[in-house]
């Protein structure tokens, strides 16, 4: 996968946590695996079809979750990861792909996003797609994320 | 088109994949709204769809289903469904259920065009799906190789 087309989801995340206030994320690290597997408790899919298809995984440990979900929510405070925060956290994920969806389009390449899906577990192993997965890290004041992108193009 | 026809397709395909590719006789129960999320019993198979639907289908089973299931299409056999192969065999599976399905509702109904997101397996305990914004249907059926939830989410206030 040329970095060309990885650097729109890098950029489109960080775009997208800065516009919501979270202006200290920044990328710590990338990497390849074949398969994605995460001690993060919350994973949130998005799937992509048309000239991108494939899958991306949001992950983060249940304490980032409720660190975003509560900065996504005027800084009121998560107990607990209940229908509105994982609605919130939906929504950021749907949010990332969209801006870079339109990075991606600027670079004449067109595809479609499915709603997003989050995974609550622990101990998760996931095949996200059955092309190697990228895995970006990012880390900032609520903590650390990581953006697994398996994607064939 | 009321919520439970976005199932039946599904119905249809798990039924005939299972029993042509797999040999496994596929009895059904009846369709479950499960509102906005799931508890999955170990082994999920995920596969997204945009176009005249948008949402997402889940091929749900206890890992030793999946077990079986991958043996069955190997000839192996597998101590874990955290094998490279169990987890294969699961998108596969889900990968040809979906496209059976789909194909039959894009015909049906020309102008849809859905279209699939390649799949995704997850295994773990205790894990569950939660889908914004989309309505779910669950049904729960019995096979020779163990329990088959199948669930279809798809956004509302589309064809």
């Amino acid at each position: 996968m040329d970095v060309k087309y990885i650097n729109p989801f890098i950029q489109g995340l960080l775009d997208v946590v800065s516009m919501l206030g979270m202006t200290s994320m920044t990328r710590t690290g990338l990497a390849k695996k074949a398969y994605l597997q995460t001690e993060n408790e919350v994973n949130i899919i998005i799937g992509l079809t048309g000239e991108v298809k494939g899958n991306i995984v949001f992950s983060m440990p249940e304490a980032t979750a409720k660190n975003i979900a509560s900065a996504m929510m005027a800084g009121v405070p998560v107990e607990k990861l209940d229908l509105i925060p994982k609605s919130a956290l939906c929504e950021l994920a749907n949010m990332i792909a969209g801006n870079s969806a339109s990075k991606l389009e600027g670079l004449g390449l067109r595809f479609n996003v499915t709603p997003p899906t989050l995974i609550t577990g622990k101990n998760l192993l996931a095949l996200i797609s059955q092309v190697e997965t990228l895995v970006i890290n990012f880390t900032g004041d609520q903590g650390p994320l990581e953006m697994n992108v398996a994607l064939e193009m | 088109m009321s919520s439970t026809t976005y199932i039946v397709p599904f119905i249809k395909a798990v039924a005939s994949v299972f029993k042509d590719m797999l040999g496994i006789v596929v009895t059904r129960g009846e369709p479950v709204d499960e509102g906005e999320g799931f508890e999955s019993q170990g082994f999920a198979v995920i596969v997204g769809f945009t176009g005249g639907w948008r949402g997402r289908f889940f091929l749900d089973m206890p890992p030793a289903t999946a077990i079986k299931v991958a043996g069955i299409l190997t000839g192996e056999e597998y101590d874990s469904a955290t094998h490279e192969e169990v987890l294969l065999c699961g998108a596969e599976i889900g990968n040809v259920v979906c496209g059976n399905a789909i194909t039959a509702v894009n015909d049906a109904y020309p102008g849809l065009g859905i279209r699939l997101t390649p799949p995704s397996v997850f295994v773990g305990e205790g894990f569950s799906m939660f889908n914004v914004r989309l309505s779910s249907y669950s049904v729960m059926m019995q096979t020779d190789a163990g329990p088959l939830k199948i669930n279809v989410a798809v956004e509302e206030g589309k064809r």
